[in-house]
């Protein structure tokens, strides 16, 4: 790679960013606007939100059980198997949750918003709305935005209970530790402020991130199946870095 | 209604009046200085060859996309110069048809056609149901208005989106390639559609296409553009018989001319090496 292709791959990456960063704000200008179409963000949030309900639930059982079994393994070393429930549930409520919900609504909502709005760029349906005078920020882009941000709070807390309920089938059902001890110690740790608040704040600017990159890559994805489908891998990959690096931001100034 | 009133206006003869139009895409200059009118309540056809921004012309016009220089005026306001809420408002007066109809897939053929009602008007469910069917009545597809975009041939498509575009009873239609891919029935009965709305409604209509039989049975005056700028002018019959090379290669349908068949290239025995070997 030259010196001056590099340089251009930097300005450009820096240049997205500034226009991921204007079209944020023009999304959140269309906001009250898009409170008029607040059919079509309920209809959104039930996209984002209920369909991807079975995979959020399928993939958060599993990743409670894992956790148990896991942290009963490193647990039993130092003899404190009786804390496995607080610990779940903190690692669920504080970092997995969130983290884990946003990855797997960026793969399944993230690219279908991203597929669906770069499509009806490519057959004008955008350029056509605005035709008839209808801001297609405020009819497409902000209540796909706001669905996010709605429903995916909404997810990650699906996802902590499964994870709970996944913990509990390996930790007591399976492993044989105490009922009472499993919830008793978990709901004496667990905060509602610190922990279950903190998680919640996470997921809904996660919520934020992975709607606003999927709105953004369909709204400016090249008018070809070729553009459509690097936008689409493109959602995946940046709302995952993206995700991940905000977490740590995040995780750093609330602890 | 927005558009009743602006039918009222009093005008001048030029609904829309280019003037100096300059634009560049890229590298690639489209206008260079581009004049046109288009008098009110006629057909105006834009002719040219593929690339020379008809479409861009159409864009202008809507504002969609702004000149580097250069005036759009359309009913009397500049349109590059217009504030987004002047032009949404003006927006509303204008009818677009797209090349490839440009219906909201999710929705139904009457959703598609109430769409700008519900979004503009707040009209009685009944009031809108029936403006709705009086428009698909118009296009003659009354009894396809539960069908969905996707079980809809081309003709039929193109005549949906012709119905969304006048719901508004607007002005001015812009007609974006509306004959293309149509076979002859649905291409006569688009045919005779642009006629009808623009003598009974009195709508202004400026057509991009290149369908030279068709153009002559509909429109009043024809644009020729080539190279950025207008080349030649005037009603279809007179243009066709018009004594300039722009006219001859168009309408003869020569395969060169002032627009040459080959793509601007270096030379061709440098290319393939000849050149070269011949030194």
């Amino acid at each position: 790679m030259n010196a001056n292709l590099r340089r251009n791959w930097l300005l450009q990456g820096i240049a997205s960013v500034g226009d991921c960063g204007l079209f944020f704000v023009a999304v959140l200008g269309a906001l009250p606007k898009s409170l008029r179409h607040w059919r079509e963000t309920c209809r959104q949030v039930w996209f984002v939100g209920a369909m991807s309900l079975v995979i959020v639930m399928t993939c958060g059982l599993f990743v409670g059980m894992v956790l148990a079994l896991q942290l009963y393994y490193t647990l039993s070393i130092f003899g404190g198997t009786a804390a496995l429930g607080t610990v779940v549930a903190l690692s669920l409520f504080r970092e997995l949750g969130p983290v884990v919900t946003a990855l797997l609504v960026a793969g399944r909502a993230g690219t279908a918003v991203t597929a669906e709005i770069g499509l009806m760029r490519a057959t004008d349906q955008i350029d056509a709305m605005g035709m008839m005078a209808v801001d297609p920020l405020a009819y497409v882009a902000s209540p796909r935005f706001l669905a996010g941000v709605i429903a995916m709070p909404l997810l990650a807390c699906v996802f902590n209970a499964m994870g709970i309920f996944g913990g509990h089938l390996v930790g007591v059902t399976w492993l044989g530790l105490d009922n009472g001890t499993f919830w008793g110690n978990m709901t004496s740790t667990v905060s509602l402020h610190r922990d279950i608040l903190d998680g919640l704040y996470k997921s809904i600017v996660f919520g934020g991130i992975v709607s606003l990159i999927a709105v953004f890559q369909g709204y400016t994805a090249p008018p070809t199946s070729e553009g459509v489908a690097y936008s689409t891998t493109r959602t995946v990959v940046f709302s995952s870095i993206v995700i991940l690096a905000f977490d740590f931001v995040m995780t750093a100034f609330m602890t | 209604m927005n558009a009743v009133l602006a039918n009222q206006k009093a005008s001048p003869d030029a609904l829309v009046q280019v003037r100096g139009l300059r634009t560049r895409i890229g590298a690639k200059t489209i206008f260079d200085g581009l004049d046109l009118d288009v008098p009110r309540g006629s057909i105006t056809a834009i002719m040219g060859p593929s690339g020379t921004g008809k479409t861009t012309l159409l864009r202008h016009i809507t504002g969609q996309l702004r000149p580097d220089a250069g005036s759009v005026i359309v009913d009397g306001e500049d349109v590059p110069k217009l504030s987004r809420r002047a032009l949404f408002d003006l927006r509303e007066r204008i009818g677009f048809l797209f090349q490839n109809s440009a219906l909201l897939t999710d929705f139904s053929v009457f959703e598609n056609v109430a769409f700008p009602l519900r979004q503009h008007a707040k009209l009685p469910e009944e009031l809108l149901r029936n403006i709705v069917l009086t428009k698909l009545q118009a296009v003659g597809l009354r009894g396809a208005a539960q069908l969905m975009p996707s079980e809809l041939s081309g003709g039929m498509a193109r005549r949906v989106a012709l119905a969304r575009a006048i719901v508004f009873d607007p002005m001015l239609i812009l007609y974006d390639e509306p004959f293309v891919g149509l076979d002859p029935i649905a291409l006569n009965q688009v045919l005779r559609l642009i006629r009808t709305l623009n003598k009974t409604l009195g709508i202004t209509s400026i057509l991009v296409a290149h369908e030279l039989a068709a153009i002559r049975q509909v429109a009043d005056r024809v644009y020729l553009i080539a190279n950025g700028k207008l080349v030649a002018q005037g009603a279809p019959d007179e243009l066709a018989h018009q004594d300039s090379p722009w006219t001859r290669q168009f309408f003869g349908g020569e395969a060169d001319g002032p627009v040459p068949f080959q793509y601007p290239a270096p030379d061709y025995a440098t290319e393939l090496g000849f050149a070269e070997r011949t030194r």
